[in-house]
């Protein structure tokens, strides 16, 4: 008896050990997943004009769907759209609809589709042959419209007008918003009825507007699941063996000149070409991406990163202090050289040393630059009326595709929107490599570095899943403990 | 100026010059002391100065020297030292200075190269040789040296240690902000403490909390000075109404030669200048009051002193209009009363002296009367004897040419006898001159008339005389015409009197003011200026047979017209008399060569 006692108790450890182990890494519902990131965000609506657009769309992809979706291996697959197809001109596309409900219990029809994408580019003509089709007529042909409307501003939204005569949105999402504090909390509540299935979550809460180094304190210390880390503090948090999800240098940093008809003050003084050049040229790129970034950005030379386009090296071009004083010199012996004031994001500290590293090494080609904080620089509409000369904005990669993402950037800059049509319209990567080349050829943006995003996780949190660009997708997520 | 008004002047001169002088020398001893005061302040906060600067220094120095003993510091360079990447610790410099308190810190690579940077991090990576250059020993202690930051250069003490590791040298520079101690002093009431910093390129500019109130091109001066001479000094500034203030500058040195900052200490005089003030003020209400007092005093001493003066000067004054009847009291025993009694005794003295004059006078002109008498009555005496003498001899020697001896002596007794008639006659008349009946007179028709008549004895034959008429346009004048054509019958007498050879004798009128002006000019002979002065003397004269009284009577009647009678005579050339006679009150001019006189204006 005693010798089957022993293999009995000896099977039956590892049957039980083996069960918990199953049991701790399957998904489990339930629980609150908070997280902690940097910036406030006061809306949701994918259309309006955010100072932190990129942050707005990673808490609205909750709610609101698009009707088609990248994948995190970066793979274009239907959402809200079944399928898909264009004529032959890849002017007019049509998509079939899932059958999905709002979150209000509603039926997602064509025609509301067809009002969404309508609100959200006026140029096309969008209507519903069917409940279940919508089309879409562009001005111009679109080579990659599925991967277009894949962009967060082409969600699909429902705009009601409520009682008090304020806004509802309604989306299609997994997580509904149950409670918000504009600027302060987001709070969402798992979609009971979501046509993907319920969310494994309960609730989702996004807390903002906190430093980056105070998040990191309350990382160690409070109940958070994830935080958004700055990319110099990458290092920091992985000696300490904490689990960092890093994307790939995604984000554009790069410093864009203002000027009256380009979104900058009306009556500012634009800044002369040759200084721009000089300026382009004096800035040590490598520097600020190998130690300001920690190796973990990559010097920039074109509008969309080197592992996206695969042209990106072809573009600008080396540092030449020597090329960027005689520059100087020949403006200065026509025109006035002021000392040139950039605004930088007044809430973001890597923002600021790479604004004064750039002053840096502006003095050393005799240009004057005068970085400052500002508040409201990724505003558009707030751009306009700032008294900075150039701006350094932070631009998020939008898509992985390089046409559409191009497309995104140049509507976030603000800047070359003569150029859509064809980007847009653009079937090689050739074609894309001319375009790029030609928008830079004026230095009104000189790209400074593609910086990654970075996120700390919590070792109780899985399946939170960042795609390349830095984009969040959080359906499967869940959290150990829960119930 | 009078002697009262002098006296009171001397007096309030007197105290002012005392009461200022009194006031100079108190606002000068309060001066000096306030300035001994004032550098004993000032020594006292540079003192306290230099002790916040050597604590600070030490603060440092230990802040620095811990980070480059730290373990921490020796891995991190050891890693560099053995290849590490610097970007891994551009942050260091910042984390080190936050814990050390420390405003700058830079962690330096052995080539100069700046590896991380607290107050600069985007600045990594570009060299910083300026104290490997430097040929001298590193120095151990604090020195100031200016820190380029992205606001500008900042004046800074600092601090530089070196890490040597593998043979490698790394240097960690560290400190703090200058204003910091500037900050910390606590300069007392009146005391203002601030510092240039000078820094290599680029405008200097002055820290610490009062440095707005340094802004004063003569401080910028004296800054300059000490910056160029590297040597200390001072200078009075002027910071208002009432306001100075005492700057001293002091260099600090460096890491180099060169100064890289000025202490400036500001000690304001305000006291100073309230108490010179407060002195002046009293100055002036002392010698305000005292040159009130002094006035009143003076007043009534100068009046006792000089009334008697006064009325001497006053006696004086009145004997020198003729009052010689003048008597003045004498007031006392002193030098005063003894002059009153000299000048009562002087004044009498020649009062006495006066009337034995006039007496003396009165007899020779007496005798002058009697010889003229005597002399005119003598000469038709002697005829009349001769005669008398005559008829008597021929009764006595001839009688029978008694008849025609008779009557020719009746004819020349009565001839003298009438001329003694004569002559009584002009003394009679002299003696009692007639009163003017002024009416109004045309002075050129008078002139014309007169002309007229004598145009027969101006015409003899060989002496003859040529009448020239230059007759102005002469109002008429207020005269008697019977005197005033006496007068001018005198003066022509004694014109051709003078021109016993012939000549010119011209009339001349014209208006001068109020009066009408006659003058006759002749030829003659002319007078001397003796002769001048005596002709209108009564009994003089220079012909043989004069009397000595036509002038005499001309100056009289001219004198009772209110007039003036002049001459003006040179030898050989001739004579010149000037009359002058007022006008007519309300007389029109008369026009002059036509003998027509203004008929409505004349009389009305």
């Amino acid at each position: 008896m005693k010798r089957l006692l022993l293999p009995l108790f000896a099977i039956s450890s590892l049957l039980l050990t083996a069960a918990g182990t199953y049991g701790s890494a399957r998904p489990r519902y339930g629980g609150t997943v908070r997280v902690l990131i940097h910036d406030k965000v006061a809306s949701l609506d994918p259309l309006s004009d955010e100072d932190h657009p990129a942050t707005r769309d990673r808490m609205a992809a909750l709610t609101f769907e698009t009707l088609t979706a990248v994948d995190a291996q970066g793979r274009l697959r239907p959402n809200l759209a079944l399928s898909w197809h264009a004529d032959q001109t890849k002017r007019v596309w049509q998509f079939r609809l899932r059958l999905v409900n709002f979150q209000d219990g509603t039926v997602l029809t064509a025609a509301d589709v067809a009002a969404s994408l309508s609100k959200s580019n006026p140029a096309w003509k969008c209507s519903a042959p069917d409940r279940q089709t919508v089309a879409i007529e562009a001005p111009g042909p679109i080579q990659h419209m599925a991967e277009l409307i894949a962009l967060p501003r082409y969600a699909i939204v429902k705009r009601e007008t409520g009682d008090s005569g304020s806004a509802i949105l309604i989306g299609t999402g997994s997580y509904k918003l149950s409670q918000w504090q504009p600027g302060e909390r987001f709070q969402f509540t798992a979609n009971e009825d979501y046509w993907g299935g319920r969310p494994f979550a309960d609730n989702i809460e996004f807390q903002m507007g906190a430093s980056l180094r105070d998040q990191l304190m309350d990382r160690q210390l409070g109940p958070y699941a994830a935080t958004e880390l700055s990319v110099d503090q990458i290092r920091t948090v992985e000696q300490n063996n904490q689990t960092v999800v890093t994307s790939r240098p995604s984000d554009l940093l790069a410093l864009v000149f203002l000027q009256p008809e380009t979104g900058g003050k009306p009556g500012k003084k634009p800044v002369d070409a040759r200084i721009r050049t000089a300026l382009g040229l004096a800035i040590n790129k490598a520097a600020i991406s190998n130690v300001l970034f920690q190796r973990r950005g990559a010097p920039a030379s074109g509008l969309l990163p080197q592992w996206l386009t695969g042209y990106e090296f072809m573009l600008g071009s080396a540092m030449n202090l020597e090329r960027a004083k005689e520059l100087r010199a020949d403006a200065a012996a026509y025109v006035v050289i002021s000392p040139i004031a950039l605004a930088y994001d007044f809430s973001d500290p890597l923002a600021k040393l790479v604004a004064e590293r750039i002053a840096v090494d502006a003095r050393e080609a005799g240009i004057i630059v005068q970085p400052y904080g500002e508040s409201h620089i990724n505003s558009k509409t707030a751009r306009s009326s700032i008294n900075a000369d150039a701006v350094l904005l932070r631009l998020p990669l939008q898509s992985v595709d390089p046409a559409s993402a191009l497309s995104a950037r140049i509507d976030d800059l603000g800047l070359f929107q003569e150029s859509t049509s064809a980007i847009l319209g653009a079937a090689r990567p050739e074609d894309l490599f001319d375009i790029e080349r030609k928008l830079l050829e004026s230095n009104r943006v000189l790209p400074v570095a593609h910086v990654p995003q970075a996120l700390w996780l919590n070792s109780n949190v899985h399946n939170w899943q960042q795609l390349v660009n830095g984009t969040w997708q959080l359906d499967q997520l869940w959290v150990e403990g829960a119930r | 100026m009078s002697l009262k008004a002098k006296l009171l002047l001397l007096v309030t001169l007197s105290i002012t010059v005392s009461v200022g002088a009194v006031a100079w020398l108190i606002e000068t001893r309060a001066h000096e002391a306030f300035r001994h005061v004032e550098e004993e302040r000032t020594a006292t906060l540079v003192n306290q100065f230099r002790r916040e600067f050597e604590h600070e220094g030490v603060e440092i120095t230990r802040g620095v020297g811990a980070i480059a003993g730290s373990d921490a510091t020796l891995r991190s360079v050891t890693e560099l030292a053995n290849g590490a990447e610097y970007a891994n610790y551009v942050n260091q410099a910042a984390t080190d200075a936050a814990a050390q308190r420390l405003d700058f810190m830079d962690l330096i690579a052995p080539d100069g190269a700046i590896i991380s940077s607290a107050h600069w991090p985007a600045r990594f990576g570009y060299k910083q040789r300026w104290f490997l250059d430097h040929l001298a020993p590193l120095p151990q202690q604090t020195f100031l040296r200016h820190v380029e930051t992205p606001q500008g250069s900042v004046l800074a003490m600092l601090c530089l240690r070196t890490v040597h590791v593998h043979d490698l040298n790394f240097y960690l520079i560290g400190g703090r902000k200058l204003d910091a101690v500037v900050q910390s002093l606590s300069p007392p009431e009146g005391l203002r403490v601030a510092i240039f910093s000078a820094p290599e390129q680029g405008t200097g500019e002055m820290i610490g909390p009062a440095k707005e109130t340094f802004a004063d091109t003569k401080v910028a001066s004296l800054v300059q000075k000490v910056l160029e001479q590297h040597g200390d000094a001072s200078t009075t500034v002027d910071l208002g109404p009432e306001q100075e203030e005492v700057v001293h500058a002091i260099s600090l040195p460096g890491f180099t030669d060169r100064i890289p900052a000025v202490l400036l200490v500001g000690n304001s005089l305000e006291q100073e200048l309230l108490l010179e003030k407060r002195i002046r003020n009293i100055s002036l209400i002392i010698a305000g009051l005292g040159v009130f007092i002094g006035v009143v005093v003076s007043g009534i001493v100068a009046a006792r002193f000089t009334r008697p003066v006064k009325a001497l000067a006053q006696a004086a004054t009145e004997i020198g209009q003729g009052n010689w009847n003048v008597h003045v009291e004498a007031s006392g025993e002193d030098e005063i009363g003894k002059l009153a009694l000299a000048f009562n005794q002087m004044t009498e003295e020649l009062m006495g002296q006066r009337e034995r004059l006039v007496q003396s006078e009165r007899v020779a002109a007496w005798r002058e009367l009697a010889r003229r008498l005597a002399h005119e009555l003598k000469n038709p005496l002697f005829p009349l004897q001769i005669t008398v003498e005559n008829l008597l001899r021929a009764r006595q020697n001839s009688p029978q040419e008694f008849d025609e001896v008779f009557q020719e002596s009746t004819t020349t007794l009565l001839a003298e006898i009438a001329n003694l008639k004569t002559i009584i006659g002009r003394f009679s008349d002299f003696s009692r001159m007639p009163t003017p009946q002024l009416q109004a007179v045309d002075l050129n028709d008078l002139v014309r008339n007169i002309v007229q008549l004598f145009q027969g004895q101006l015409n003899r034959e060989p002496a003859r005389i040529r009448p020239e008429l230059q007759l102005g346009a002469v109002p008429a004048v207020s005269a008697d015409p019977v005197l005033l054509r006496r007068v001018v019958e005198n003066l022509v007498l004694n014109a051709i009197d003078a021109m016993a050879k012939g000549g010119t004798l011209t009339f001349r009128t014209f208006a001068v003011d109020r009066f009408a002006v006659f003058e006759l000019s002749d030829t003659g002979a002319g007078l001397t200026p003796e002769e001048c002065d005596r002709l209108f003397t009564p009994y003089y004269t220079t012909k043989q047979h004069g009397t000595g009284l036509g002038l005499a009577i001309v100056q009289s009647v001219v004198s009772d017209h209110k007039g003036s009678i002049s001459v003006t005579s040179k030898k050989d050339v001739g004579t010149t008399f000037h009359v002058e006679l007022p006008l007519f009150q309300g007389a029109a001019t008369i026009e002059s060569g036509n003998g027509r006189t203004g008929s409505g204006a004349i009389g009305s």
